[in-house]
């Protein structure tokens, strides 16, 4: 029942591959996430960085952006994170998120997102997740998510 | 239509110019005497192709900027407002499709908030996500 995230950092290499194949799709292909530069600091077992551009499209019109996007950047690489705790893989999908926007993000800066998951248990992963300026390291938003493993229904995999 | 309509879809209008706005496809229209927000979609929207779902991070985006646009279509200006947090549930699964959705306003207080925002597709009694906005209003003193 319970899936603790194993002190290890190694990743289970069935879910190392799939995160693989992820990672070429999501830089390349994907309509969202290729345009975001994203560049794959640490993959560890539960554990991730990534950076990423802050492109202009995602202006709140005044040069910085709206706060929606760290969301939208949040959701996608704590939801990644989860899968690296995995043992095999199961679909899973986001069930809440709290953000807390401490700072703007300048458009045109990269930016780094950090996450980790803290613990599965029940079948409920919980990840915490921090955006900070990839120059300085300045803080800009944290946020906590709850997603769950093994997710049924229409939802068969992640939002991501 | 009467001037406060009109005043109304103006502010919504001068708001959805932004960047953010035109990447999220959104608009609004007033309907029952209320603010009716809709995210467009586009594919750009989908999170995972394999499901062709909206992603669970432009929902939140969506419902956080409509809550932005109806605190400032409530003052009749274009407020600045800039989100202190947000909190968001995801109740049902989503399609690749349009997104509407309504916000009320909780609290308005001298400088923050709070305001409640919920997002369907095609029916209001089965909600896609509910979130909760704080925002900061007004212009904060600069330290």
């Amino acid at each position: 029942m319970t899936e603790k995230p194993s002190p290890r950092h190694d990743i289970n290499p069935a879910i190392g591959a799939m995160l693989h194949s992820a990672r070429d799709f999501l830089t390349h292909e994907h309509a969202l996430f290729s345009s975001l530069g994203l560049k794959p600091l640490l993959v560890g077992r539960g554990q991730t960085r990534f950076s990423f551009d802050v492109p202009g499209e995602f202006g709140d019109g005044d040069g910085s952006a709206h706060s929606g996007f760290l969301t939208i950047v949040l959701d996608s690489i704590m939801g990644l994170t989860v899968f690296t705790a995995l043992e095999e893989f199961k679909p899973i999908a986001t069930i809440n998120l709290r953000t807390d926007y401490l700072d703007r993000a300048k458009c045109g800066v990269r930016a780094v997102c950090e996450c980790r998951c803290l613990n599965i248990i029940d079948e409920i992963a919980f990840v915490h997740g921090e955006v900070a300026t990839e120059e300085g390291g300045a803080l800009i938003a944290t946020s906590a998510g709850a997603f769950i493993v093994g997710a049924r229904g229409a939802a068969k995999a992640s939002r991501l | 239509m009467s001037a406060a309509v009109e005043n109304r879809l103006e502010i919504v209008r001068a708001l959805s110019a932004s960047p953010i706005a035109r990447w999220l496809g959104y608009s609004a229209a007033i309907e029952e005497g209320g603010l009716v927000h809709r995210l467009g979609f586009a594919e750009r929207h989908i999170g995972n192709p394999a499901i062709r779902a909206l992603h669970g991070g432009v929902i939140a985006s969506f419902l956080e900027f409509a809550s932005e646009v109806e605190f400032s279509a409530s003052l009749g200006r274009p407020e600045k407002a800039r989100t202190v947090s947000m909190s968001i549930d995801y109740m049902a699964s989503s399609k690749a499709q349009d997104m509407t959705a309504r916000v009320v306003i909780a609290r308005a207080a001298r400088r923050i908030a709070f305001l409640e925002a919920t997002g369907w597709q095609g029916d209001e009694t089965r909600p896609v996500a509910a979130a909760r906005v704080c925002l900061r209003i007004g212009e904060p003193a600069r330290e």
